[in-house]
C-alpha cells in the first residue's frame, strides 16, 4: 500500500495542536496519511484520536499547525466545502428521512438533479446490499442495517477520503467481525483512503495498513501493525498494545549479546537495533506474553524466571496465565491449552518461564 | 473523558469566537422581545412608582411620597402579611393534600394508569379558571348546593363562601393539579431499588417515606410549592370572587388602587413589592433544592 | 412493592377524592350549561338550550370569540417562533451571561399577571398602543414563549448532537442544516408548542383585561358576567371555551404520540 509513500501525500498534519483553555487535546501533531491506505488512529479515550479526526473533518480548527489536503492548506475551509464525509459513532442517521433520502442527502447538498441524485443513492444501496431497505425509516433497521446505510450516505459522494469515528462501538462482538471484513474489503475495491478512529486493538490490526498509536495528544509510533506489535516503540505502546510483559533494568555488559540486569534476574538479549548500547544504559526489556515457554524443571536454561502461578483465563485453546515475579511484579504467558495438559498448576504453584534472547524486544534507555 | 472528546465544547469554542449572523438570528428574537415588552414594563413601573396622580393624571416626576404613604399605613402592611399568610397556607396545604395523591399514582397504580392520571390532571390547565370559580360559587354560596345538602340532614347552614375557606377552595382549584403532577414526576423518577435497599435494611414503610423517598423527591416537591406560592401569591380571583374580597390581598389592592382610585403610581409601589418578595422566595427555595446534592 | 390492602384501598379512596375536587367544578359547568334555573341549585330544572341560544344571539360574544381567535393564532405564530429561537439556541450555544440570557426567557410565567397587566397597560397606554388587538398579542406572547420554549427544547434533548455535524459534513451550511435537520426533527414539538399556547392565550384573563381595552377577549367576557350577577351564560361560554382549548391541547397530545408511536411501534 505504500508504495505511493514517495509521492505527495493526500493529507498532512503539520504540526497540528489543539487546545482547549489550558487543556491540551492534541500536541504538534505531524502524520502523513497516503493515497489509498487504510489507516487507523488508535488510542485509549482522551487521546486525541477523535479530536484529530475532527480537525481533519473541519468539525474544529487546529489551534496551531497546518493541515493540507492534497497539499492545499484547509485550515480555514470549512467543514461544508471539504469533501471529508465521515462516518459517526452514533452513526448520526437522519431519523426523519428515509433510508434513501439519508443517501441521498450530501447529493442533494451538491445540488445534484432529483433523478441522477436517486440513481446514485440506489448504486451504493445495492453496492451496500441494502437495496431493498431503501423506503424504510431508520428506526426499523437493525445494527448492522444502520452501517452500511451510514457508509453508502459517506460514500455516495465519491470522496478520496473516508473519516471514521468507532463506527462498530454499538454492534454485538460477532456482527464487528463480519462488518470488519465488510469495511477492509470496501476499501480495496475503492482503493480510496480510510483514517479510522478506534480504541480497539482487534479492529485497528484487523484492517489497517498503517497503525498511528497516540497517547495524551501525542503520537507514540506510526507502523505496520506487525511492527507495533512485535516491536513497540515505547513503554506505553507496549503496554497498550497486545500481552506484553516489561521488565526495566541496566546493561552490565555489551558483547556479541546484551547482559540485562533487573530486579528479577539477570538476561541475556539480542542486540535489535543498531544504535549504540553502552554499559549502565537503562531500558525495558519486553517479552511478549506468546513467545514464553515455560516449565516445571529448574533453571538450567538462559533467560529464565522464577513465577508464582495466580490464575488463568481461556480464550478458545489459547490460555493466559497471571503469575507473579519474586518482587511482586505481574506476568503474563499465553500458551495453547494442549502443552498445559501435562502440567500441575494451581494456585501458590511455582513454574519457570523462559524465552529466547531474540525474542525479547529493547526499548528506551540508551543512558543518555 | 477529558473534555477535548465533547462534541458541544468544539461547537460552543467556534461559536464563542466570533458572532455570526446565524447565531444572532436565534438568540436576538427573544432577547428583543423580552426587553421590549417583559423588562422595560417593569421598569416603567418602577419608574412611574415615583411619579405623582394630579386630577385623575400621571404626572412624570420623582417623588418617594407614594413609598411614603403606602409604607407608613397600617393597612397596607395588613394586606401584606395577610396576602404572605393565604399563599403560606395554601402552599402548605395544597402540599400534603398533594402528596399522598403523587404517592400513590407513583407507586401503587400501574404505568398506564398513571399516564392516564397524568392526562386528566394536565386537562384542568385548559378548562377556564374564572368558570371553575364561578361553579364553585354554585357550590359554595349559602343557598349553594353544599348547603342545600346539609340541609337535608338537618346541618348547617354553613358560611362556606366570602372567607378564607372560599378563597382557600379556589387556590385549591387553581394549584393542586399542578402540584400533584410536579410531585408526581419527581416520585417516579426516585430509584426503586433504593426504597427497596431502605426495606432491606429494616427501614419501616412509612419511615422509608420521610427517611428516603421525600428527600429523593425533593426538588419536585419545592417546586411544587414555589409554583403554589407564586401562584396563590398573585392570583385575584380565588380571594375577590370566593374569598369575597374584603379583607383584600395585595392584587385586590392593585385592582382597587388602579380601576377605581386611579392611583396607579400607588399599584406600582405594591406591584414591585410583590415582584421583590416572590424573587427572594424564589431564589431561596431554589437555592434549598439543589443545596447538598452532589 | 405488596402493600396490605386495607392501606392501599384508603390511599386509592384519597386519589379518587382528589380528581373528584379537581373535576367536580369543571362538569358542574356542563351541567349547568344545559339547565333552566337561572339560579343555579339543586334539585336540577329541566334541560335546556336556552344559554347558548343567548350567547349566539350576542353580537359581543360573536365578537369576543372572533378577537379572541385572531390574537391566539398570532400568538401562537409569534411565540413559537421566538420559543423555537430560544430553544435552540440554547441547544447549541454556550455563551458568557446564558444564565442570565435564560432566565431573562423564562422569568414571565413567574411575575403575578395582575403586575404584567398593570405594567404592559402603563407603558402601552403611554406610548398610545392600549386598548388594541396588537396590545393584547404582545403581552401575550411574553407569556407563552417560554412554555413553547420548553416543549421545544426537550424534543432538542433528544437529538443526537452529532446529526447537526452530520449535516455540515455532507456539504449542508448552518441555515441548510437547520432547514433539512433541525426544523424537521422537531416539527411535532413544534406542533405541539403550537398548539398549547393557542390554549394558553385563549385562556389568558388578567392581562388581557387590562390591557384589553374595547377589544374583549372570551375570557374578559366572563370576567365581565362574574362581576355582575349570577349568570348561566357563563357556564355556556365556559363550556365552548373548554372545548376549544381541549381540541387544541388533546391536538398537541396526538401529534406529539404519533411521533413517538411511530417511532417506538416500528423500531422492533
Amino acid at each position: 500500500m505504500n508504495q505511493t509513500s514517495a509521492a505527495r501525500p493526500l493529507v498532512s498534519f503539520d504540526g497540528v495542536s489543539k487546545h482547549y483553555g489550558s487543556v491540551v487535546a492534541v500536541h504538534t501533531m505531524n502524520l502523513e496519511i497516503y493515497e489509498g491506505e487504510f489507516l487507523a488512529l488508535m488510542g485509549p479515550s482522551g487521546c486525541g484520536k477523535t479530536t484529530s479526526l475532527r480537525m481533519l473533518a473541519g468539525l474544529e480548527e487546529p489551534s496551531e499547525g497546518e493541515i493540507r489536503l492534497d497539499g492545499q492548506r484547509i485550515n480555514e475551509i470549512s467543514s461544508i466545502e471539504r469533501d471529508t464525509p465521515m462516518v459517526w459513532q452514533s452513526l448520526a442517521l437522519f431519523p426523519f428521512l428515509s433510508v434513501q433520502k439519508n443517501v441521498e442527502f450530501g447529493l442533494k447538498m451538491r445540488a445534484i438533479a432529483v433523478e441522477e441524485r436517486r440513481q446514485r443513492a440506489r448504486k451504493w444501496l445495492e453496492r451496500m446490499e441494502i437495496l431493498e431497505l431503501a423506503e424504510r425509516d431508520i428506526s426499523q433497521l437493525s445494527g448492522g442495517q444502520r452501517q452500511r446505510v451510514a457508509l453508502a450516505r459517506s460514500l455516495v459522494t465519491e470522496p478520496r477520503i473516508l473519516l471514521l469515528d468507532e463506527p462498530l462501538t454499538a454492534l454485538d462482538a460477532n456482527l464487528v467481525v463480519r462488518m470488519q471484513g465488510v469495511l477492509a474489503r470496501l476499501q480495496k475495491e475503492l482503493g480510496i483512503t480510510f483514517v479510522y478512529v478506534t480504541h480497539s486493538q482487534s479492529e485497528a490490526f484487523a484492517m489497517s495498513d498503517r497503525v498511528v498509536i497516540m497517547s495524551q495528544g501525542r503520537i507514540e509510533q506510526i507502523g505496520s501493525p506487525k511492527a507495533i506489535y512485535r516491536s513497540p516503540a515505547s513503554r506505553f505502546v507496549a503496554d497498550f498494545v497486545g500481552a506484553n510483559n516489561i521488565l526495566s533494568g541496566s546493561i552490565t555488559e555489551t558483547g556479541e549479546d546484551l547482559k540485562i540486569s533487573t530486579a528479577v534476574g539477570e538476561f541475556h538479549c539480542e542486540k535489535n537495533s543498531d544504535r549504540d548500547f553502552n554499559t549502565g544504559d537503562t531500558l525495558d526489556l519486553v517479552i511478549s506474553a506468546d513467545l514464553v515457554q515455560i516449565s516445571m524443571e529448574g533453571p538450567e536454561v538462559q533467560n529464565s524466571l522464577r513465577c508464582r502461578f495466580i490464575s488463568e483465563e481461556f480464550v478458545g485453546s489459547i490460555v493466559t496465565i497471571f503469575a507473579e515475579l519474586e518482587d511482586g511484579s505481574d506476568f503474563k504467558v499465553q500458551a495453547r491449552q494442549r502443552d498445559l495438559a501435562n502440567m500441575a498448576l494451581e494456585e501458590g504453584a511455582a513454574f519457570f518461564a523462559s524465552w529466547n534472547a531474540a525474542d525479547a524486544h529493547l526499548i528506551g534507555g540508551n543512558g543518555a | 473523558m477529558a473534555p477535548t472528546e465533547n462534541t458541544h465544547s468544539v461547537q460552543d469554542m467556534r461559536q464563542r469566537r466570533q458572532v455570526t449572523l446565524y447565531g444572532l438570528t436565534w438568540s436576538m428574537p427573544i432577547v428583543v422581545w423580552q426587553l421590549i415588552f417583559f423588562v422595560f414594563p417593569l421598569i416603567f413601573l418602577f419608574v412611574i412608582s415615583f411619579w405623582l396622580v394630579k386630577n385623575y393624571r400621571m404626572v412624570p416626576g420623582f417623588d418617594t411620597i407614594n413609598w411614603i404613604k403606602m409604607f407608613s399605613k397600617g393597612y397596607f402592611w395588613d394586606t401584606y402579611w395577610r396576602t404572605l399568610g393565604y399563599a403560606g397556607v395554601a402552599t402548605i396545604v395544597t402540599s400534603i393534600l398533594a402528596f399522598p395523591c403523587a404517592f400513590a399514582l407513583a407507586f401503587k397504580v400501574s404505568p398506564k394508569v398513571r399516564r392516564w392520571a397524568l392526562f386528566f390532571l394536565i386537562v384542568p390547565f385548559f378548562t377556564s379558571y374564572l368558570v371553575r370559580i364561578y361553579s364553585w360559587q354554585i357550590f359554595l354560596n349559602d343557598n349553594g348546593i353544599f348547603n342545600t345538602l346539609f340541609a337535608l340532614v338537618g346541618l348547617g347552614p354553613f358560611q362556606l363562601l366570602n372567607n378564607f375557606f372560599g378563597t382557600l377552595v379556589g387556590y385549591l382549584t387553581l394549584c393542586l393539579p399542578l402540584v400533584v403532577v410536579l410531585q408526581l414526576i419527581s416520585l417516579a423518577n426516585v430509584d426503586r431499588t433504593l426504597i427497596e435497599a431502605a426495606h432491606n435494611l429494616g427501614c419501616g414503610r412509612l419511615r422509608t417515606v420521610f427517611q428516603v423517598i421525600i428527600p429523593l423527591a425533593k426538588i419536585g416537591i419545592i417546586l411544587g410549592a414555589v409554583f403554589t406560592f407564586i401562584l396563590t401569591f398573585g392570583d385575584f380571583v380565588s380571594p375577590y370572587y370566593l374569598g369575597g374580597s374584603k379583607p383584600p390581598t395585595l392584587s385586590i389592592l392593585i385592582i382597587d388602587t388602579t380601576k377605581s382610585g386611579q392611583q396607579w403610581p400607588r399599584a406600582a409601589v405594591v406591584a414591585i413589592v410583590m415582584i421583590l418578595t416572590l424573587l427572594t422566595i424564589m431564589f431561596a427555595s431554589v437555592a434549598a433544592a439543589y443545596r447538598k446534592r452532589t | 412493592m405488596s402493600v396490605r390492602p386495607g392501606k392501599s384501598l384508603l390511599l386509592r379512596g384519597y386519589v379518587v377524592l382528589v380528581f373528584i375536587f379537581v373535576f367536580t367544578p369543571i362538569l358542574t359547568s356542563f351541567v349547568f350549561s344545559v339547565n333552566s334555573d337561572r339560579f343555579p341549585t339543586i334539585p336540577l330544572g329541566h334541560f335546556t338550550t336556552h344559554w347558548y341560544e343567548t350567547i349566539f344571539a350576542d353580537p359581543d360574544v360573536w365578537d369576543a370569540f372572533r378577537i379572541s381567535a385572531i390574537v391566539s393564532i398570532s400568538v401562537a405564530v409569534l411565540a413559537t417562533f421566538i420559543g423555537f429561537c430560544t430553544a435552540y439556541t440554547d441547544y447549541r450555544y454556550n455563551f458568557t451571561g446564558k444564565a442570565f440570557y435564560l432566565s431573562l426567557a423564562l422569568l414571565p410565567p413567574t411575575i403575578p399577571l395582575v403586575i404584567m397587566g398593570l405594567a404592559m397597560l402603563a407603558l402601552l397606554a403611554r406610548i398610545n398602543m392600549s386598548g388594541e388587538i396588537y396590545s393584547i398579542v404582545v403581552s401575550h406572547v411574553v407569556l407563552c414563549s417560554p412554555f413553547a420554549m420548553a416543549v421545544i427544547r426537550m424534543r432538542l434533548a433528544q437529538i443526537d448532537p452529532d446529526l447537526e455535524s452530520a449535516a455540515w459534513n455532507l456539504g449542508a451550511s448552518n441555515w441548510r442544516a437547520m432547514r433539512e435537520v433541525i426544523v424537521p426533527f422537531c416539527r411535532p414539538a413544534i406542533a405541539s408548542a403550537f398548539c398549547l399556547t393557542a390554549a394558553v392565550s385563549f385562556d389568558e384573563f388578567a392581562v388581557a383585561w387590562f390591557v384589553s381595552g374595547l377589544n374583549k377577549t372570551v375570557p374578559v367576557i366572563i370576567l365581565e358576567i362574574l362581576q355582575g350577577n349570577t349568570d348561566p351564560q357563563i357556564n355556556a361560554i365556559g363550556s365552548i371555551v373548554f372545548i376549544t382549548s381541549m381540541t387544541l391541547v388533546i391536538l398537541a397530545q396526538l401529534i406529539l404520540m404519533r411521533k413517538t408511536i411511530n417511532q417506538t411501534a416500528t423500531g422492533i
